[in-house]
């Protein structure tokens, strides 16, 4: 078939469409289903955040994308995941090399993870856009003092030799974004970018990131555990639950009308600002499961307030929202009477 | 039983834990230890507050403010440079850690991380006895019956008392965490980000958990956490910290609604609210610049780096915190914008 550069281009086609991806751990406790069959795509300019307790496979689904789950014990077991056309499973590490970086970059919660501890920031930076964008040193100093400046670092010149742990903790997450970012990649995957910040700094760097969005048009896939942070930067939602999207919606839609109870139980659980002193809160019952040792069925049935028999064997597929979105229940929420969640003996 | 609640009862007007003009400084060298300069880290500088019984009083501010410090020289596991601390008719501070002890059984403490929390070796039963055990509490034969209480209490399963830390979830975990604090039936206890390390789902469970055991039991809380809404949700009365200093401190529903401090301002309109609606209509007041460090002394306010409404004043005199009931530290206290909590 003939590819013209319309086709490409064409609304039809999105920058990285995910399918069917599945990551297994090889553990001493037996084999964790970390990532089961999870498909999703991204645009240009656009904002994804993901959300799910802790444990859910937010992070591995995003190490995949970036060929950096740990193997072993990992393995991706399937799936595609195709940027551009190109399937980022199937790619030579050498070929990744070339891709990650330029195209597709990560921050995560904890800059020193990125960043290495005995390089100057000058050095961090320049070794990217020679490597990526055949820069000259003094082109690529240029370009990294830009990158400083644009991330909002005083005196960006002068700090090009500093060391990571010259900075604060808001400053190394400005200087990691700024690495991520000085090969305008067209996707940037932030892993937790803000968890580890205080408030007026999560703010700024939440700023900065969408002004970097709108001038490159950067797809964002923000990965975050705060439903405040989704609400405020997201254009698009992926619920997550033990390996699985549960429900995925746009922003104001999942908050508006959530239809998968776990999502209704998340959005209950949270203490709100604008919400007076003192009510109690719903609590979602009970864990997650045990991702080595799986319930059959629905994986949120030992939780679930409105599950029936038939969770409990027999696991409910994605279906469509009346409104483009997608989501994972057996039970029309609507057609039945609401059972608050509530926070019982575990 | 030998409960301490049934002393004669201070009468209620009466706080129950007193701090006065609190302060812990930490003498450091910078740079290198042979040439290093010296320094002094004005951790605490000055903090004052009261709790009534059946109170919960929450402490927010960033990352190095303080909280911890002040919760840690309360307990006298950090030792108070200068100020008091009063719990009931007894000033605790600069107690020899034996002179502490009996006091120990009226003021508790729980941790931020629960993994780290909780002795590894040692079953839940042990854990949650060994308070018990420490103050002779109970026959020893009972003490596994209490022990059984105790997690039925805080919504564990009594049967998992011969497990060892690492079987359980962060939640259960503090579950267990709180468990142990009841164990000596306080008055009061200290809790150090007892949620921030857990899940949203999981959160809930344990701040109604600590809800429902203060109005069953009576306890104050001390409530520590950088999350503003879950502080707004617990406490009866707020303090905000900047830098070693209480700035504002009022009833949780005036300082949501009607904060006077910029600083505290600032705080509110940064952080989220999870609706979209809501979050795409605001405006946030810009705060510019990092976190001042508390080596350094600021002759005049010490936000006036970052205020949006600093003037030259500011810069020479240092406000108080004045006002009885709503208190702030500002020469210029007012209200910038409305906040989200007045939708309620
Ligand atoms: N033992 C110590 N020696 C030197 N400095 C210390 C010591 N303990 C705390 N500090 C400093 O005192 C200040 C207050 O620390 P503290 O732990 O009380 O902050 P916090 O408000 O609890 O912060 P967080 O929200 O990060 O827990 C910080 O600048 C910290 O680095
Ligand atoms: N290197 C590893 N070895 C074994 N198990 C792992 C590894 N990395 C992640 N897992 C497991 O995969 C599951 C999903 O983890 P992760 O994606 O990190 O969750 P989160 O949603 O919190 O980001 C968890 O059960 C986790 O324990
Ligand atoms: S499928 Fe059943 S158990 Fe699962 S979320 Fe829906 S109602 Fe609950
Ligand atoms: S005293 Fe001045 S600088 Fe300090 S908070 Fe008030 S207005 Fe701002
Ligand atoms: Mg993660
Ligand atoms: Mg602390």
């Amino acid at each position: 078939m003939m590819n013209s550069p319309e086709q490409h281009l064409s609304p039809k086609q999105h920058l990285l469409e995910v399918d069917g991806l599945q990551v297994d751990f090889k553990t001493d406790d037996g084999l964790v289903q970390a990532v089961r069959g999870v498909s999703f795509y991204l645009d240009r300019g656009e904002t994804l955040g993901i959300v799910g307790e802790s444990g859910s496979g937010k992070s591995v689904t995003n190490l995949a994308l970036m060929g950096l789950v740990p193997r072993p014990p990992g393995i991706v077991k399937s799936g595609r995941a195709l940027l551009d056309g190109q399937d980022l499973l199937q790619m030579s590490d050498n070929a990744l090399t070339a891709v990650r970086g330029a195209k597709i970059a990560m921050i995560f919660q904890d800059p020193m993870t990125a960043l290495n501890p005995f390089l100057t920031v000058e050095e961090q930076l320049t070794e990217m856009t020679i490597l990526h964008l055949n820069h000259t040193p003094a082109e690529a100093r240029d370009h990294a003092v830009s990158m400083l400046e644009q991330v909002g670092i005083p005196g960006a010149a002068r700090r090009m030799r500093d060391y990571p742990h010259h900075f604060s903790g808001g400053m190394r997450q400005r200087v990691m974004i700024a690495m991520a970012l000085s090969c305008e990649p067209d996707v940037l995957i932030a892993d937790e970018p803000t968890t580890a910040l205080d408030v007026t700094i999560q703010a700024q760097i939440l700023d900065l990131m969408a002004e970097l969005q709108s001038e490159h048009q950067t797809a964002i896939i923000l990965i975050t555990h705060d439903l405040g942070v989704v609400a405020s930067v997201c254009d698009r939602v992926m619920v997550m639950y033990a390996g699985k999207i549960v429900e995925e919606a746009d922003a104001p839609s999942l908050f508006a009308n959530p239809r998968h109870p776990y999502t209704m139980g998340l959005l209950e659980s949270v203490p709100r600002l604008d919400r007076p002193h003192g009510v109690s809160l719903s609590a979602i019952e009970g864990q997650p499961p045990d991702l080595a040792h799986l319930p059959p069925g629905c994986s949120f049935a030992p939780r679930c307030p409105y599950a029936l028999e038939k969770c409990t064997v027999e696991a409910p597929p994605l279906t469509d929202r009346i409104d483009q979105g997608r989501f994972a229940c057996f039970v029309n929420v609507d057609d039945s009477e609401p059972k608050p969640f509530a926070a019982k003996r575990t | 039983m030998n409960n301490s609640a049934h002393h004669e009862k201070t009468s209620s007007a009466e706080s129950l834990l007193s701090v006065k003009n609190l302060r812990v400084h930490f003498p450091v060298r910078r740079g290198g230890w042979l040439r290093g300069e010296r320094c002094l880290i004005r951790a605490v500088d000055g903090v004052s507050f009261d709790v009534a019984e059946g109170e919960t009083l929450g402490l927010v501010g960033e990352s190095g403010c303080g909280k911890s410090t002040t919760a840690r020289a309360i307990l006298n596991l950090n030792r108070a440079t200068a100020g008091e601390v009063w719990l009931d008719v007894a000033r605790i501070d600069q107690l020899s850690p034996s002179a502490m002890l009996p006091h120990r059984r009226k003021i508790q403490m729980i941790f931020q991380d629960p993994f780290a929390s909780l002795n590894p070796r040692m079953t839940v039963g042990r854990i949650v006895s060994e308070p018990m055990d420490i103050f002779n509490l109970h026959s020893r034969r009972d003490r596994k019956l209490e022990a059984m209480r105790l997690l039925d209490l805080v919504g564990l399963n009594p049967r998992f008392l011969n497990r060892y830390p690492h079987e359980f979830s962060g939640g259960q975990r503090q579950r267990i965490g709180v468990a142990r604090a009841l164990a000596v039936q306080p008055k009061i206890i200290i809790c150090d980000e007892p949620v921030s390390a857990l899940d949203v789902s999981i959160q809930a469970q344990v701040i109604n958990l600590m809800m429902d055991l203060q109005q069953k039991l009576g306890l104050s809380y001390v409530f520590i956490a950088h999350d503003l809404a879950v502080v707004r949700h617990i406490a009866d009365r707020v303090g905000v910290m900047y830098l070693g200093k209480i700035v504002e401190l009022a009833t949780s529903d005036e300082l949501y609604r009607s904060p006077q401090h910029p600083y505290k301002q600032a705080l509110l309109s940064a952080a989220p609210v999870p609706d979209p609606v809501v979050e795409r209509q605001r405006k946030r007041i810009q705060l510019t610049g990092e976190v001042p460090s508390p080596d350094r002394v600021y002759p005049g306010c010490s936000f006036a780096d970052r205020c949006p409404i600093a003037d030259a004043a500011c810069r020479e005199k240092s406000p108080q915190l004045e006002g009885e009931a709503h208190a702030v530290s500002c020469f210029k206290p007012q209200l910038l914008a409305p906040t989200v909590a007045n939708n309620t």
